[in-house]
């Protein structure tokens, strides 16, 4: 995934958002074109010549990635690293599902049971003790304490109309 | 004036007023570790509390909260990856690296001892420069502040990539973080851009939505991923025993800690700027501080400069923030504009009533900020251990409990269900942003202050036309900007001769 191909991906889809505003733009009136024109065109051009030193250019500069920003483990079997790597995202768009569908009241001790038995291999006394503490914490401290109303899932609002 | 100073400090001092600086100090503890729930909205949750306090119960209570909530943010920042608060993000960049290395203890210890600096020269700023920052704040005119904006962006696009190409990604990624900050409806002309038809997106993109995706789901991934705890394979004793040192680094890289909370405290007196620039600029003036190439190259992988910069920063602007608020009515950020409902709530009116009839208040103001942090910071040190060893804990337990505080930060931010998809699509972007070595820093500049930038560029542009490029304090500015951004080659051309000559 480090292969420039993600690179030259991430610089198409640059171009394009920039273009996109750029042409956008046009069809506004000046006072609120002025700025994105004055951002989207340098950056359409920015990522023009980042695509251009991808395609043709040395990979050496750059390569070891920026200075101020934190870097992903390296060393790590690639196919565990992918194997990880997707499997983790599915459980964050999991939980939002969740979230979506029951919402937060009964997503979080349902998400931490599934989360703690299925990915982490805890005990059921583990996993029941965290999903408690969790909903405990979420609801005493948002609900109870900061009074924020949350919404609730869909099913939930079916079954509620 | 000497009376004022010492009267505000027994002021604070007396029973009730204390009482509410602890309870205020206590909340914003809290507020600063939980991410997402910012200092601004916390202020704005507490205003109700006060209607039936004195100001010199109030003041206290609400400044008491909102001084301390960098101080702790700093602690999430280094133990989770993810920021405390919106204003602790450049803490990330070297102090997790730290935790991770097992350094949490290291790391904690210098934030914490450089946010008490910061706040101290914060505070004493506020105390001095009132007669003097006046004519300073009235001088910078939008075409000033625009490129006060672009000097920012330059400094964090400079020196968060290497070479030629890291300059170009720093400033692609700042374009775009400008780029997201166009969604929502134009100020100007009322007109919808990007909005896809959602009522959601009118008022732009929520930025602690976009700040939790993009910093907390590429690190809870990457938790995932590694199948540690945060803390890799450190065990408990090493984590706990840098705390010392890491205050003893504050005290060796003490002129950076002090220069870094002046340029905090510039920055702070500036409308509109605020933590989100102190922070940045402060670790770009860290990252500067490196004599050598191999030095610079440690910045991001957990050097400890990089702490100590942004922590004094951050705090030192709350205090020097005070002063265009208390002195003239503009408040600095959105933290001060909601202290500024509160002064009305209380009867105080921003202006000369404050620096003559009200100078003991005023005072009090800058002891509150002083005493909260100095109360705040020993009790997180006496519990630094404690609070250190939650790296050590499995990565498996951890990551529901990060996913969960990211999810409900952010949907604190507008009790929205898009709250979680604007998180789970930043989240997407910031991984990708990590995978390919795009620095997200000035993306963060960027969309932060978007809106700020495109307000100055069309007042700079309907007022003046094209003239304003020709302001001389404009191509002050430019010329710096310039310098920045050459400087790193001019410095590796530099190097190179050097050792050629060697």
């Amino acid at each position: 995934m480090k292969s420039p191909v993600g690179k030259i991906i991430m610089d198409c889809f640059v171009i394009a958002m920039a273009g996109g505003v750029t042409v956008t733009a046009l069809r506004w009136p000046f006072k609120t074109a002025l700025f994105p024109a004055a951002i989207a065109f340098p950056v359409f051009v920015m990522a023009v010549i980042d695509l251009l030193w991808n395609l043709f250019g040395k990979q050496k500069e750059g390569a070891k990635g920026p200075t101020g920003d934190f870097k992903l483990t390296e060393g790590l079997d690639p196919a565990v690293e992918v194997r990880r790597t997707v499997s983790m995202f599915a459980w964050v768009l999991g939980f939002f599902l969740i979230i979506l569908l029951v919402g937060f009241t009964i997503a979080i001790p349902l998400f931490f049971l599934l989360f703690l038995r299925l990915q982490g291999k805890e005990g059921w006394k583990m996993s029941i003790g965290l999903a408690a503490v969790a909903w405990l914490s979420f609801y005493g401290l948002f609900v109870w304490l900061l009074n924020i109303p949350f919404a609730e899932g869909w099913i939930l609002r079916m079954f509620s109309h | 004036m000497f009376e004022a100073f010492t009267q505000g400090l027994l002021l604070v001092l007396q029973g009730k007023p204390f009482l509410y600086l602890l309870i205020g100090a206590g909340i914003g503890f809290w507020v600063g570790i939980l991410p997402g729930l910012g200092g601004g909205a916390t202020l704005a949750l507490m205003i109700p509390f006060i209607y039936k306090m004195t100001p010199q119960e109030a003041l206290p209570f609400l400044l008491g909260m909102h001084s301390v909530v960098q101080t702790t943010g700093d602690i999430t920042s280094i133990l989770f990856g993810i920021p405390g608060e919106a204003t602790t993000v450049a803490t990330i960049v070297d102090g997790h690296p730290m935790a991770k290395k097992g350094e949490a203890g290291r790391a904690l210890g210098a934030a914490l001892m450089s946010s008490l600096v910061g706040a101290v020269i914060g505070a004493g700023f506020l105390a001095i420069s009132i007669p003097i920052v006046r004519p300073l704040v009235l001088a910078f005119g939008s075409p000033e502040m625009l490129m006060v904006i672009l000097l920012g962006l330059t400094c964090i696009s400079t020196l968060s990539g290497r070479g030629k190409r890291g300059l170009l990604l720093g400033l692609l990624s700042g374009g775009i973080g400008f780029l997201c900050s166009l969604v929502g409806q134009d100020r100007q002309a009322g007109i919808l851009r990007f909005t896809f038809g959602q009522l959601y997106l009118w008022n732009g993109l929520p930025m602690v939505p976009v700040v939790v995706g993009l910093f907390a789901i590429p690190e809870i991934i990457d938790l995932a991923v590694r199948g540690t705890a945060i803390a890799g394979n450190a065990t408990y004793g090493k984590l706990g025993k840098g705390v010392l040192e890491g205050i003893k680094d504050t005290f060796r890289h003490f002129w950076l800690t002090v220069r870094c909370s002046i340029l905090g405290s510039f920055i702070g007196i500036l409308p509109g700027l605020g933590g989100g620039v102190a922070q940045w600029v402060s670790y770009a003036h860290a990252v500067q501080s490196a004599k050598t190439e191999e030095e610079r190259a440690q910045f991001g992988q957990g050097d400890v400069r990089g702490v100590l910069g942004p922590g004094a920063a951050n705090n030192s602007k709350e205090g020097a923030g005070l002063i265009p608020t208390v002195a003239f009515g503009i408040p600095a950020s959105s933290g001060m504009a909601i202290l500024l409902g509160a002064f009305f709530l209380l009867g105080l009116v921003p202006g000369p009533d404050m620096l003559t009839k009200h100078l003991t208040l005023t005072f009090s103001m800058v002891w509150t900020i002083v005493i909260a942090n100095i109360v705040i910071v020993a009790v997180s040190l006496l519990f630094i251990n404690h609070i250190a060893r939650l790296t050590t804990i499995r990565g498996n337990l951890l990551i529901p409990f990060i996913l969960l505080l990211a999810f409900i930060g952010a949907y604190t931010s507008s009790q929205h269900i898009g709250d979680l998809i604007v998180v789970l699509l930043f989240g997407g972007f910031g991984y990708f942003m990590v995978r390919f070595g795009w620095p997200r820093p000035p993306f963060i500049l960027g969309f932060v202050l978007g809106e700020l930038a495109e307000t100055y560029l069309y007042v700079s542009t309907t007022r003046y036309g094209a003239a304003w490029l020709l302001r001389p304090k404009v191509i002050i500015i430019f010329v710096l900007a310039v310098a920045v951004a050459l400087h790193p080659f001019i410095q590796q051309r530099r190097l190179r001769r050097g050792s050629t000559k060697k």
